[in-house]
């Protein structure tokens, strides 16, 4: 560490500027060739791996009706409907986790009538035109916690939706739409959140 | 509004021996080498733990995460035209810092120096003292800086450490943005929303030094999106000790405690109300033990109005009481109210204004020594300000001119305007520069201070105290290298008039003298830091801080100080931390900080070594052990060797529960 010498600085001060530019060429030399090596790691936004590991920890704070496993070694399933923002980076989250025995899958989804087998369901901003009618058909017959990012989402039926304020990730929970599709929603998790009442958000 | 830097021609250098030339030489140097490398697409966003820690998080603590860069308008640090750092909760943590005070040793663009016990020189920038005056300090709003000296009594600012957010620490002026005293930087002190503390949380411990602390605090819902948080805290500090190794019986003691509620309201409204009330007793040899107490009451309201508008009205009431026997007692009442309102202006523009106004009330009841006359005074404080960010290239060139107007009832109105421009090439690095004017207007000590107490006297006030004036002139430049590795420089001069001089009144006889303006000043420096994740679990920082200040009597002045500046700042610092999880349940932490002498006060050189083991048996519990100061049995930061304190060896143990 040659720049904790008391008298490296003084130099420095002194007019020999060559010294400092020289110094902070080093700098910006290494910089440059290690962001270089390291530029194929591509990533997805913070606020988007906060989301992805909230969904899988939903897994832990959510009862499903038994019905909804086809046996004790079923999967969870959590879905993506529509664009996906996480990528690999979901697959990453749930990779080798278990729930109660039951292993985590991620299964994409274009159409709602493939959803049968979803458990938790991430409804991406590139639906949010046909949110309320997703929701309608949803909540009727399947117990799927619906999750969401959207402005509206609480408004149009979705159970939790992630807003982020003051930098930080917020839950806003619709309790009613959990209990129609018959979800038990732990105290753990709504101890966290900000209840809300469909027909607000 | 005048928005133009207008201040005084020609603006350079145009008197102070050696213009500094290296910043030219630095930027061309830079800029020859800041080729742009392949970005990731999300290279601009807070670098979180990868995705194996994050699932071991807890819910609170996910969503503690930050995920968007805070302030007015969702701005990266990277972008940021000034000389910022932020220190976060988590970094006070693994410091294990036990005070505010001790918390800002982070900062690296501080100069920090303990002067004994309980009193700390904390000032960015330079011209250091007991009451650093060109530094103001704000705790979630609240200006802590005390209108009677100029300056901040650290031994009485606190909070749970547990419960802050963020210290964002601006060296340079803030002047437009945050008024008067923002001269050499801006401390910025936040603590979380009540939102973000729920459940309970125990903490307690004890050591050499700090020789026992405890805090309790408990967060609930009183309603459906109203939450609140209680705390109290006790802390019982030893004696620093003289060079001679005697006690120096300036051992204390302070309780705390407070409340917070934070309302999210429908429609984007959020309404805080929070409060502390303190007392401490702290020790002095004679005549008796010194007493303060106080606390304050403040109200948030902020508003977001659509998608990119938003405004925030605060009101705050503070009152502090100290009795220092011997010299005087003062009880001070402060009444204040902060308008600011966000609004942008079509698609290139982003405009700021704000209003406020400040009313104190102090009353001091003086002894025989030295007096503070009238004893009792009320002052006001008027202010506006507006401030636009020109977007003049999109994502690359940003102009941001604004200014500040005050009012004071010492000096009549002063005009604290500034341009800053920022250029980012590439979204992976920022070059920036900034052109600012600031002032500190007088305080009571600069006007009113007597001694003795009548006459005759041999320090006879200050009436003609004017402003101290500043134009600071910053170049900086900031590299997110990858994710992982950030370099941040920033390089200043800064060019001082009407610093605070001592004028004899019948030379040349030293004494009786006046109070007045008649020295002026510069200081030059660089600010460069480093940031670097070498793996997931292990977190590299460094910061390094060449400093020179000077001062001289203006032309009329016959003050004649003795030292080359009437600051004690030490030429250059340098600290190099490491934080290493050695497992999810132990981490180690290391602290290492070099501090220049400190020439003028005959104060020598010193390294020093703070330690911490940090052990996780559960998620709900946290040990830690740590060292401070372990290479001296005891080692001075400040003050000549007269009346020098010296800083021990300190181990600490401490036991942290949540529920």
């Amino acid at each position: 560490m040659a720049f904790l010498k008391p008298n490296a600085g003084a130099a420095l001060l002194r007019g020999s500027a060559p010294r400092w530019a020289a110094w902070c060429v080093v700098v910006a030399f290494f910089a440059a060739h290690v962001s270089a090596a390291r530029a194929e790691a591509a990533a997805i936004s913070a606020e988007n791996q906060i989301k992805a590991v909230f969904l899988f920890n939903f897994t832990q704070f959510v009862k499903w009706p038994a019905r909804t496993f086809a046996d004790a070694q079923a999967p969870i399933v959590i879905g993506v409907l529509g664009e996906d923002p996480f990528g690999p980076y979901l697959d990453g989250v749930v990779q080798n986790e278990k729930i109660g025995g039951r292993p985590i899958v991620v299964r994409r989804y274009r159409r709602v009538e493939d959803l049968a087998e979803c458990h938790i369901l991430f409804i991406s901003r590139s639906e949010s035109a046909r949110l309320e009618q997703i929701c309608a058909q949803l909540n009727k017959s399947w117990s799927i916690l619906t999750v969401g990012d959207s402005e509206n989402f609480s408004r149009q039926g979705g159970m939790v939706r992630f807003a982020t304020e003051g930098g930080k990730t917020r839950l806003r929970i619709n309790i009613a739409a959990a209990k129609a599709a018959e979800l038990t929603l732990s105290s753990k998790l709504l101890a966290h959140a900000v209840i809300v009442v469909s027909g607000k958000n | 509004m005048n928005l133009s830097v207008s201040s005084r021609a020609p603006l350079p250098l145009r008197r102070k021996a050696r213009p500094p030339h290296w910043p030219a030489t630095l930027l061309l140097a830079l800029l020859a080498f800041a080729t742009p490398a392949p970005r990731a697409a999300a290279q601009s966003d807070p670098v979180l733990p990868p995705s194996s820690t994050l699932k071991k998080f807890s819910m609170e603590q996910l969503l503690d995460v930050v995920v968007t860069s805070v302030s007015k308008r969702p701005e990266r640090l990277l972008d940021t035209a000034s000389a910022i750092q932020v220190i976060t909760a988590d970094d006070v943590r693994r410091a294990g810092a036990t005070s505010i005070p001790e918390a800002l040793r982070l900062a690296s663009n501080l100069q920090v120096a303990q002067i004994d016990s309980r009193q700390w020189a904390i000032t960015s920038r330079g011209f250091n003292n007991l009451f650093a005056d060109k530094l103001l300090v704000l705790i979630d709003g609240r200006s802590v800086y005390t209108p009677l000296y100029a300056g901040v009594y650290w031994d009485v600012q606190d909070t749970l450490l547990e419960d802050l957010d963020r210290i964002e620490v601006i060296s340079g002026p803030g002047a437009t943005q945050w008024g008067a005293n923002a001269v050499n930087g801006v401390i910025n002190i936040t603590t979380k929303s009540a939102r973000d503390t729920q459940g309970g949380l125990l903490l307690g411990g004890g050591g050499s030094e700090l020789r026992s602390s405890g805090g309790a605090r408990y967060g609930g819902q009183l309603a459906p999106g109203v939450y609140y948080r209680i705390y109290g805290k006790y802390t019982d500090r030893g004696d620093s000790v003289r060079p001679n190794d005697r006690a120096s019986n300036d051992a204390w003691r302070t309780g705390q405690g407070g409340f917070r509620v934070d309302w999210d309201a429908a429609a984007g409204n959020t309404l805080t109300l929070q409060s502390d009330l303190y007392d401490a007793t702290m020790g002095q040899p004679r005549p008796d033990n010194i007493r303060a107490n106080g606390g304050n009451l403040i109200g948030r309201w902020s508003r977001q109005i659509g998608e990119s508008s938003d405004f925030k009205l605060q009101v705050y009431y503070d009152r502090t009481h100290r009795r220092i026997p011997g010299s005087f007692t003062q009880n001070l009442d402060t009444y204040d109210v902060d308008f600011q309102y966000h609004l942008p202006v079509g698609s290139a523009q982003n405009i700021v204004w704000g209003l406020g106004y400040r009313r104190v009330e102090d009353d001091i009841t003086n002894t025989p020594a030295n007096a503070f006359l009238p004893p009792r005074v009320g002052r006001e404080w008027l202010n506006a300000f507006a401030q636009d960010e020109i977007a003049l290239s999109k994502d690359r060139l940003h102009l941001t001119l604004g200014t500040k107007i005050e009012h004071n009832d010492y000096t009549g109105t002063d005009l604290e305007p500034s341009a800053r421009i920022a250029w980012t090439p590439d979204g992976s690095q920022t070059i920036w520069t900034a052109i600012s004017r600031a002032v500190r207007t007088p305080s009571r000590i600069d006007r009113d201070l007597y001694s003795p107490a009548t006459p005759p006297y041999r320090i006879a006030g200050g009436p003609r105290v004017v402003s101290e004036k500043l134009v600071a002139y910053e170049l900086g430049y900031r590299i997110q290298a990858d994710p992982q590795l950030t370099f941040s420089l920033a390089t200043f001069y800064h060019d001082y008039d009407d610093l605070r001089s001592l004028e004899p009144l019948t030379p040349p006889l030293p004494f009786p003298v006046e109070i007045s303006s008649g020295l002026r000043g510069y200081s030059v420096g660089a600010e460069f830091t480093a940031d670097w994740r070498v793996t997931p679990f292990w977190r590299l920082h460094a910061g390094y801080t060449e400093l020179r200040t000077r001062s001289e009597p203006q032309p009329g002045s016959i003050d004649r100080p003795r030292a080359r500046s009437v600051g004690h700042d030490a030429n250059q610092q340098a600290f190099l931390r490491s934080l290493f999880n050695l497992s999810a349940k132990w981490e180690f932490d290391t602290d290492l900080r070099y501090v220049g002498p400190i020439n003028n006060q005959s104060v020598p050189g010193y390294t020093e070594l703070n330690l911490r083991i940090g052990w996780h048996p559960a998620e709900a519990w946290e040990v830690s052990l740590e060292g401070r100061n372990l290479l001296h049995d005891h080692h001075a930061e400040f003050n000549t060797p007269g009346s020098r304190r010296e800083i021990q060896r300190g181990v600490y143990g401490k036991i942290s529960w949540r529920f």
